[in-house]
């Protein structure tokens, strides 16, 4: 098993045509004037000020893959016939987490409060864009190192509540990952905290 | 080997380099998941021969086998030998080709990023490679080679390792993505910049991608670079067939399509991914007699963050260096200093490089505190979040070295000055780093009061400069500004220093502006004044704030005055504009007046539906009918146009913000009528127990609050039982729940149950990401997919509830 490598500083491009699909925007469709844009616009720059994203990764290698269950090594276990067959072939899984950080989820929530909830549910669509996207990036990291042993991850990436992937599965994703170093919290209901935090799984094939 | 031989080898051709060694080794039965190196080491024969064919098809060097050969990578295969491992690789690839072919000891990255990117100490990587380096050194390499580097600091540390134990020649590639960046956003001028300064011998680019997609990067290079230029594509992009991973452009088409290069002047070239042999053998073919273009510069004026370059050229708009971060005067960033914290230093450097700052002047000299420590701190935080190349701001020679070190970019100084000290000490440092300094015209006896003496110190520092290789490029002189208070003269002076730097001295020219006003009153008018006669003279960069709107007007002024910026563009797009602003503003203001109440709420005006209420209150109008016939009406458009996605979210919430104030506005002219509002029904909301998302929920009440409900808002992460609780004081029509989890949603059932247990008959009302209509169904409760369906389902759920 290789080491758990954390990601203190993710810089990724704005995924603007994201956060605006996000909000709804249909293009040819919606109808944005000037002010709302420069509201919109104001946003996304003030939540880029407030984001920090970091992540973490590790490879693990497969000892078993059955219908409902993937065994990896040093006991972990994962019980999904969805990731099972998204895994079929694979002799390693990628487990990888990301988080946008606490500031930006305290702004959210006072927004929200203090009747600012239109730059609100703004900075939580760049928010929950921006920490997708940085998922992309670890893929991206993975993958440019696992072309030079000739493989690559699988295109898919399963989440833990994806499916029959049971959301409870996020404490084995908190645990392997650490993810406590970046700051991030486990409730009793499996919910990661800061809010805007994700994990995924996705297989190393060839 | 001898670093000018291999310099003399560029010169005479294009130098060819071997191919790929991970598939070629899969090829000949290294199985998955070992470690190469060690499985090198147990099949000599194979790697041996792979080196051979390499050399027998044409390459001028090969890499050794030693791609992960780092503490870190062999760590993960329990080997601890790293010295002797390199240098068993190496003598192995030496016994392979003799000394026919060179030998390039091939350093890759350790899969951490270093800080400030990743965990791991920046010096910590330092030393991880010169353990690496001391084993290829055994070994015998003829040069260094750091490949498929994906992080620059890591490429740095790589370097620095390198240099700080030998003076072998040394090739850095990175590694870029599709939008033509490395993962941490360096674009390939920025790396080339960065790399070359620092001594990388030639620079490149490798992996990533087939020759096709490698001929921009090494395009945008080529005008840039003062060292040679390398390519070493993989062998197209990798196809999956089955599950196998396979490369599958062919030798014939990876030459042709590798000629490209030499047309835009690649100074080495090979393969990497899926390349073999034949790859190579046809390559050199193609590159047999080709002349090499040497470095079309001897150095280049330009300094680099880890995403950006900025170029210093002649006739280029005025260069800003945002003086902000400097804790003179500013307590609450001296305190934050002290306490070693960077929210602050942060802060203002977003706000400079949003005012337009090219550059951030960063000082952190507070008394108490270990400069050293703090500006590392502070290179650290700036370096991931912001973009803009950094200015070390010190008078402590140690700080600045420190920041230099672990500055993931080429940086300036600020500054050398003429003191014997500064000269012997920082200057050699500066040449370390491959940095760029300010050149400031004191010297240990004080200012230089005349433009005459001030030249002389200028050339004397850069006599002594040159002799560590530093050319006028890599300066930048300070006419030094004095404040006109203390001496009327001095302005002039300054003019006149700066005019013989630009004009006959013919370097970069910088002036700290701000100073020539410190004591008078009403200071941004001497800024801005002195501002464009400096510009008239010729100035190259100005430390100022960039935030001072008026010093920003006379500086895009004076770049169209100067014919900086050719075609006004950058003038026009920032002062051009508020024109148009000024005039929609007050049309907004005039139309307000009528009262235009239900246009504001379909805008979204929350800043203006107040003032507008208050005039149509004034002109007669009574609370009641402005909320039936104008803002009801408005708040039901705005939802019929978010229905048919005409509007989207922000939009719908600014309508709602709006009506909310309205309300909130006219409330107490609808209590003195004694016409409150008829509440159609009270609804309360929470999001369930374990749940602490609720900007859905929030969303929800504030519509149904805007459309006539009594809204009792309980929050987020709510227990069933203070649920029930509420809904007994409180004897709502409707309940809402709000869940966006798996685990939590199963909570609405168990309320929903315990409710009618307990004889409560109001309705349910449920939503949420997670929530959908048949499960709303399936516990008894209707469904609502957004704020906006809410208010649909509450109507028709309360006028049920009333037909019974």
């Amino acid at each position: 098993m290789e080491s758990l490598n954390f990601f203190m500083s993710i810089n990724i491009p704005v995924p603007t045509k994201d956060i605006y699909r996000r909000l709804g925007y249909r293009r040819g469709i919606t109808q944005v004037n000037d002010d709302i844009k420069r509201e919109i616009e104001d946003a996304i720059e003030y939540a880029l000020s407030l984001i920090h994203l970091t992540g973490a990764g590790v490879r693990i290698p497969i000892e078993e893959i059955g219908q409902f269950k993937i065994v990896l090594s040093k006991g972990i276990a994962f019980n999904s016939s969805g990731l099972a067959r998204m895994l079929k072939g694979c002799s390693e899984v990628l487990l990888m987490g990301a988080t946008a950080g606490k500031d930006i989820m305290e702004t959210i929530e006072s927004d929200s409060k203090n009747n600012r909830l239109t730059r609100g549910v703004i900075l939580d669509a760049v928010a929950s864009e921006m920490v997708d996207a940085s998922l992309d990036w670890i893929v991206d990291y993975y993958n440019g190192q696992l072309r030079r042993e000739n493989r690559q991850l699988t295109k898919k990436r399963f989440s833990a509540g994806y499916g029959d992937f049971l959301l409870e599965n996020q404490k084995v994703m908190y645990d392997v990952l650490k993810l406590g170093t970046l700051g991030v919290e486990l409730t009793e209901s499996c919910m990661l905290v800061p809010q805007k935090s994700v994990t995924a799984v996705a297989g190393i094939m060839g | 080997m001898n670093k000018n031989k291999i310099k003399n080898l560029f010169k005479r051709k294009i130098v060819v380099l071997d191919g790929a060694m991970g598939t070629e080794l899969q090829k000949r039965g290294m199985p998955a998941g070992v470690c190469p190196e060690i499985w090198c080491l147990e099949n000599p024969h194979i790697i041996e021969k792979i080196h051979e064919e390499y050399d027998q098809s044409g390459a001028d060097v090969v890499y050794t086998c030693t791609f992960g050969a780092n503490r870190v990578k062999l760590g993960q295969y329990n080997v601890s030998t790293v010295v002797e491992m390199n240098r068993e690789l190496a003598l192995l690839a030496r016994r392979a080709v003799g000394n026919k072919c060179l030998i390039a000891g091939d350093m890759g990255p350790t899969g951490h990023f270093f800080e400030p990117f990743g965990d791991l100490a920046f010096e910590n990587a330092i030393e991880i490679f010169k353990e690496q380096v001391r084993g290829l050194l055994e070994g015998g390499v003829d040069l260094f080679t750091i490949e498929t580097m994906m992080d620059i600091q890591e490429a740095r540390a790589a370097l620095i390792a390198i240099k700080e134990i030998s003076d072998l020649f040394t090739i850095v590639t990175m590694t870029y993505e599709k939008d033509g960046r490395t993962l941490n956003g360096t674009d390939p001028v920025t790396a080339l910049i960065t790399l070359q300064s620092l001594g990388a011998d030639a620079v490149g680019c490798n992996c990533s991608t087939g020759p096709e997609g490698m001929v921009s990067l090494i395009a945008a290079m080529k005008p840039y670079a003062t060292v040679p230029v390398v390519a070493k594509p993989n062998a197209g992009m990798p196809e999956l067939i089955g599950d196998k991973t396979v490369f599958t452009m062919g030798p014939s088409e990876f030459a042709a399509e590798s000629s490209e290069f030499i047309s835009i002047g690649v100074n080495a070239i090979g393969g990497c991914c899926g390349t073999t042999p034949d790859h190579i053998r046809v390559l050199k073919e193609a590159v047999a007699g080709k002349k090499p273009v040497a470095p079309v510069r001897k150095s280049v004026s330009a300094v680099s963050s880890s995403r950006r370059t900025v170029l210093f050229e002649k006739d280029r708009p005025l260069y800003i260096i945002g003086e902000r971060i400097n804790p003179t005067g500013k307590k609450i960033l001296q305190e934050e200093l002290r306490q070693g914290k960077m929210a602050r230093v942060r802060q203002l450097a977003r706000e400079q490089e949003k005012a337009g700052a090219n550059l951030l002047d960063v000082n952190v000299s507070v008394s108490g505190i270990d400069e050293e420590e703090t500006m590392k701190a502070a290179m650290n935080a700036l370096s991931t979040s912001s973009t803009v190349p950094l200015v070390i701001d010190s008078a402590n020679i140690n700080a600045i070295e420190t920041a230099l070190r672990v500055y993931p970019g080429r940086a300036l100084i600020n500054s050398i000055t003429g003191e014997k000290k500064k000269v012997e000490k920082l200057i050699p440092v500066a040449a370390r780093y491959g940095a760029m300094f300010i050149l400031l015209p004191l010297t240990d006896r004080g200012v230089p009061e005349t433009a005459d003496e001030r030249k002389e110190v200028i050339r004397s520092v850069y006599t002594q400069a040159r002799s560590y290789g530093f050319s006028k490029d890599d300066i930048i002189v300070d006419g030094l500004v004095m404040t006109v208070a203390s001496n009327p003269e001095a302005p002039v002076e300054t003019l006149k220093t700066l005019e013989w730097s630009a004009r006959h001295f013919k370097c970069n020219t910088l002036l700290g502006l701000t100073n020539i006003s410190f004591g008078m009153p009403q200071r941004k008018w001497l800024n801005a004044a002195y501002l464009a006669m400096a510009v008239g003279q010729g100035l190259t960069v100005a430390i100022a704030n960039p935030g001072e709107e008026e010093f920003m007007n006379v500086k895009v002024a004076s770049d169209v005055l100067s014919n900086r910026d050719k075609d006004a563009s950058i003038y026009l797009a920032r002062l051009a504009g508020s024109a148009h602003d000024e005039k929609r503003d007050s049309l907004q203001k005039s139309t307000a007046v009528v009262g235009e109440i239900y246009r504001s709420i379909i805008e979204g005006n929350r800043e203006e539906i107040e003032s507008i209420l208050e005039q149509a209150v004034n002109e007669g109008e009574s609370a009641e009918n402005l909320v039936n016939d104008r803002m009801i009406p408005s708040i039901k458009k705005v939802g019929e146009l978010f229905d048919s996605k005409e509007y989207f979210l922000p939009q719908l919430i600014a309508s709602a913000e709006a009506m909310k104030r309205g309300l909130a506005y006219l409330d107490p002219y609808l209590r003195e009528n004694q016409s409150d509002l008829k509440h159609k029904g009270r609804i309360l909301i929470a999001t369930v127990k374990g749940d602490v998302h609720d900007i859905g929920k929030n969303i929800v009440a504030l519509m149904l609050n805007n459309q006539g409900f009594d809204v009792v808002d309980l929050g987020k992460n709510i227990s069933a039982e203070m649920i029930i609780e509420e809904a007994r004081q409180n004897r709502p029509n409707i309940v809402a729940l709000s869940a966006l989890m798996t685990t939590t949603m199963v909570n609405m059932k168990k309320i929903i149950d315990v409710a009618r247990r307990a004889g409560l008959d109001c309705s349910f009302m449920v939503g949420g990401a997670v929530v959908t209509a048949s499960y709303a169904e399936e516990i008894g409760a209707a469904y609502a997919r957004d704020g906006v369906e809410a208010v649909k389902v509450a109507d028709i759920l309360i006028r049920k509830a009333r037909k019974k």
